[in-house]
């Protein structure tokens, strides 16, 4: 049987595989490109058919990228098969600049003067006592200084009446207000040291980090300044569109309490309001105080 | 459930002042029990120690309403006297108005009082005063607020409005759900 005459109209049907370039490809499989070098033709290009020309082109460019991908090692899985792709090649710019180096701490730049490195420590550590693994720090972490303890040893160099929870809770308070300190220290050493770097004139200083540090100061001064009356702010008449401060709890007495003072303030308020309510009924309590003060 | 703040009791007091004037005294100080002023979901509720004792074991969801509802603190701070206020307001009214009984069903369905309505009104009510609302049999209907003074009054024809309408006893049915 002769199959010529159909493999011949078979391959006439569609285009052959391989693609003839002047200059060959260049390929990134990992990201599904290829680079053409080669030069369009002008004349096809201010030709009427330029569409059927960039067409044939095309596909011509999309053959040699699946010619390339058909060479490329293949796994067979139940969703079907996929060829692995090697890594991208293609080095892609940045979107944004490289982030500047931030300042250094007051440690970091120690650190860097004696050359001790930082070391990357276990998260867990063996607690002897308890005999189990315990974070080296935070929720159950082993340097809670004892926090927990039931009993504190008094040595012979302690002042057997001193309270020893209260002096370690203390400490603890101390140390922690320390560092926050020392973090306040570095933010404003940065933040000079920022200043200084952008701009060379001292009195135009105002970068972001600084007028922010400003502010919360300002907003930290008015909330003292507003609880510095004689009724440490309880009766001052808020200013219209102020804003409500931050971290202040709503107070309520409590459900069951003192009913006799509940009553008295009952009353108080009552007097209050009935005096300044209508002016018979201020009259009559006026007229009762006058009636008292003269007896 | 708890105790109103000073700035709400001075809101609240001020409203239930327009009806019953000084006579608040005798709610807060009574001689036969200790009753005290509740705050429940913006609701104020009039309770006797014992029974807000029992009511605290009731936990916030589950309680529905304690004690005598005597109104409510609406969104904007101010305060809505209700209906179930009633028997105390008129227990303790400054100013009372009766109305004949050709007018009651026109007030219980919500509408003001008119002139021809009024059977009797206390002497020397002055304009805009909170008033409590009888029926010629002295059985209480609601509560309102004086349009005109008694002066005034004798001077108005007899369809013209006297006392607006606030609350009355027919809330009971046409309310029930939003009342207490």
């Amino acid at each position: 049987m002769d199959v010529s005459a159909q493999l011949e109209t078979q391959s006439s049907k569609y285009k052959p595989i391989t693609v003839e370039k002047p200059i060959s490809l260049e390929f990134d499989l990992g990201l599904l490109a290829g680079y053409d070098t080669n030069t369009l033709d002008d004349q096809k290009l201010k030709s009427k058919n330029i569409d059927e020309y960039l067409k044939e082109y095309t596909r011509d460019g999309a053959q040699l990228l699946i010619n390339e991908l058909f060479k490329l090692p293949v796994s067979v899985e139940d969703a079907g098969v996929f060829a692995q792709l090697p890594d991208v090649t293609t080095v892609l710019p940045r979107e944004k600049p490289i982030p500047k180096a931030k300042p250094l701490t007051r440690w970091e730049k120690f650190a860097k003067v004696k050359g001790i490195q930082k070391r990357k420590k276990d998260k867990l550590i063996y607690d002897d006592e308890k005999g189990e693994w315990v974070p080296r720090w935070g929720y159950k972490g082993s340097n809670d200084d004892g926090a927990n303890d039931w009993l504190i040893p008094v040595s012979n160099n302690d002042d057997p009446y001193e309270d020893l929870f209260a002096k370690r809770r203390e400490g603890k308070k101390q140390r922690i207000e320390k560092n926050n300190s020392r973090h306040q220290r570095n933010l404003e050493e940065a933040a000079t040291q920022q200043n200084k770097n952008t701009t060379t004139n001292p009195r135009i200083v105002a970068t972001p980090n600084q007028r922010s540090v400003r502010k919360a100061e300002l907003n930290k001064q008015v909330a003292i300044s507003k609880l510095a009356t004689a009724s440490i702010g309880k009766f001052d008449k808020p200013l219209e569109g102020e804003p409500k401060m931050k971290g202040v709890k709503r107070k309520f007495e409590p459900t069951i309490a003192d009913f006799k003072k509940e009553k008295e303030s009952n009353l108080s308020i009552l007097k209050r309001v009935v005096g300044q309510g209508s002016k018979s009924d201020g009259g009559i309590l006026n007229a009762i105080a006058n009636t008292k003060n003269n007896k | 459930m708890r105790p109103l703040t000073r700035d709400e009791t001075e809101v609240f007091f001020q409203k239930l002042a327009k009806y019953i004037g000084r006579n608040i005294a005798h709610l807060i100080d009574r001689a036969d029990e200790t009753y005290c002023f509740r705050l429940h979901k913006d609701r104020v509720y009039y309770v006797s120690e014992s029974l807000m004792r029992r009511a605290t074991s009731v936990g916030r969801d589950q309680l529905m309403s304690v004690g005598v509802c005597f109104g409510k603190f609406t969104k904007s701070g101010k305060f809505k006297l209700h209906i179930t206020a009633l028997d105390y307001l008129a227990q303790y009214a400054k100013f009372k108005l009766w109305i004949k009984p050709n007018g009651e069903m026109q007030f219980l369905y919500g509408n003001h009082v008119a002139k021809a309505h009024i059977g009797r009104i206390s002497e020397d009510v002055p304009e805009h005063q909170g008033i409590v609302m009888f029926s010629m049999a002295d059985v209480p209907l609601g509560f309102g607020v004086t349009a005109r003074s008694t002066v005034d009054i004798r001077k108005l024809q007899s369809t013209d409005i006297v006392a607006f309408h606030q609350a009355d006893v027919g809330e009971y049915l046409r309310e029930q759900d939003t009342l207490f």
